[in-house]
């Protein structure tokens, strides 16, 4: 059995498994059952000026039959007074001292107010700070959360006022409601970010009630903008782990949070440069008792790889994370269908001839028996037809060698810029 | 016609300039295509352009220029 423990940033955790600041990490009492378990870490909801959430709150998009594709909400910050929180994560560091805990903090951009906290916090024993700079709704509209975290010199300054009284190491979460996620992470390592956690949640409305035309969820008959996270949002997130992991210049260790559900996600995560992860949705939806399967998945997926340490995982798919202009335009795929496991169901070909490049000829073969087939020298390789196609093992996407050497956009651009180098547009024209 | 015939036939007129002995000198690109610009090799023969529509038939010109200018064997359909 491989060593799921962990070290982020100095932070020792006995699993990769924590809890995101969310619902389930409310009150000691969810905590400590989450510690139980099986999970190796909790970052306790985002700790700040009492606050009064409203009712309801959250919103799910089902998709396709599947519940909880997507999650929205409008909850604030915790509404529980700070000494209580601050009571109950001693108790629960004291019960679990192997455990991790991180209390997430969130407060107006003021020097004094940022010491204030991270003092009483840190008096209580937590591991770690984790500045909430990504909330999208409610704290935003105070100058807190996402509207700090979408200022980069406001991350910066705030993170260095932390960094001037913090003992323990400060993590950055960061909103995604940003065009270009890497400006605040740099600023935020600027600032002496221990580590950067991401994704917040993004902004979204979940939908509306064709019936009422209430917005989904309303208060009263009113809506607001809130937070998508879920198995949707996992795609955006781990292409904004993948930007900040590849990014020299933010160089801190990174907890990967967005849609995580499975061990499966957590390889995800974890080969694309997160050190550890943080789960929310999934345990909304499924309760804490998921983190078993995660453990028993990953326990198993290293042993079956041979790796003796989760942290063998980090970072080493992100070599393999590129620029579109470095990729080999020369490279050559096409799809392949198996007649054997194919149902002609047709949906490749409706598929390629209404939305690709009409490749897939439906045609007869020598026994009667309707067949499809694939125009290979037509084909772009685009893998629409294997994936609209709904029998395993009817299309396969096969390499080809096509004959020439790699060439890239940018080597191409390279090549003619050279080549016209002597001539202007007029002198062709 | 399908689109790889439109670009066969646009990859054959590359092909037969280069296999003649023109030489590619300038690719200007906009909205339109490609006109590349080939001129022969002896000193008295007419400079040739191409207008290019496929992206394939981009794509083969810069990679023969990538590789050497030299035409690259002919590629054949895969069944």
């Amino acid at each position: 059995m491989a060593d799921l423990s962990i070290d982020f940033a100095g932070i020792k955790s006995p699993n990769p498994f924590w809890l995101a600041s969310a619902p389930p990490t409310n009150t000691g009492y969810q905590v400590q059952r989450a510690f139980e378990a099986g999970w190796g870490g909790a970052v306790w909801k985002t700790l700040g000026e009492p606050v009064i959430n409203t009712s309801s709150r959250f919103a799910a998009v089902h998709f396709g039959g599947q519940r909880v594709a997507g999650f929205n909400n409008i909850e604030l910050i915790t509404d529980r007074p700070l000494e209580v929180n601050l009571k109950e994560i001693y108790e629960t560091k004291k019960r679990f001292p192997n455990n991790t805990i991180i209390a997430s903090l969130m407060v107006e951009p003021k020097q004094e107010k940022w010491h204030e906290i991270v003092k009483r916090v840190e008096a209580v024993g937590v591991d770690g700070l984790e500045l909430n700079f990504g909330c999208p709704h409610g704290m935003a509209e105070r100058g807190m959360g996402a509207a700090s975290g979408q200022q980069p010199d406001l991350v910066q300054a705030q993170t260095a006022w932390v960094k001037e009284v913090a003992t323990t190491p400060v993590i950055v979460k960061m909103t995604p409601n940003i065009t270009d996620i890497t400006v605040v992470a740099r600023h935020a390592v600027k600032g002496g970010a221990d580590a950067i956690s991401l994704i917040n949640t993004i902004n979204s409305l979940a939908g509306v009630d064709i019936h009422s035309w209430n917005t989904i969820p309303n208060v009263g008959g009113q809506g607001a903008h809130g937070g998508y996270c879920g198995p949707a949002v996992k795609p955006i997130a781990l292409s904004m782990v993948a930007e900040c992991a590849r990014d020299r210049a933010v160089g801190v260790p990174i907890s990967g949070i967005g849609g995580i559900s499975t061990w499966q996600d957590v390889v995800e995560f974890m080969l694309m440069g997160s050190t550890g992860i943080q789960v929310c949705t999934a345990v909304m939806h499924h309760g804490f008792r998921i983190v078993e399967e995660m453990i028993d998945g990953l326990n198993n997926y290293l042993d079956e790889k041979g790796l003796a340490s989760v942290m063998e995982l980090v970072g080493k798919s992100v070599p393999k994370y590129s620029n579109w202009g470095d990729l080999d335009l020369n490279y050559k795929v096409v799809a392949r269908i198996n007649e054997d496991n194919c149902i002609n169901c047709n949906k490749c070909h409706i598929a390629c001839e209404d939305a690709s490049h009409q490749c897939i000829d439906m045609l007869t073969n020598a026994e009667g028996k309707a067949i499809l087939q694939v125009r290979e020298e037509d084909c772009v390789g685009c893998n629409l037809c294997s994936i609209v196609c709904p029998a395993d093992g009817a299309i396969d996407m096969v390499a080809l060698d096509s004959g020439v050497a790699p060439m890239t956009w940018n080597q191409r651009n390279q090549v003619i810029s050279g080549l016209n180098g002597s001539y202007s547009e007029a002198e062709v024209g | 016609m399908s689109a790889f015939d439109e670009f066969d036939q646009e990859r054959q007129a590359i092909d037969s300039l280069l296999l003649q002995g023109y030489t590619v000198t300038g690719i200007f690109e906009d909205l339109d295509g490609a006109r590349v610009r080939f001129i022969p090799s002896e000193p008295a023969g007419e400079p040739v352009e191409l207008l290019l529509l496929t992206a394939d038939a981009r794509k083969h010109v810069t990679t023969l220029i990538f590789g050497g200018s030299k035409p690259a064997s002919p590629i054949g359909t895969h069944t």
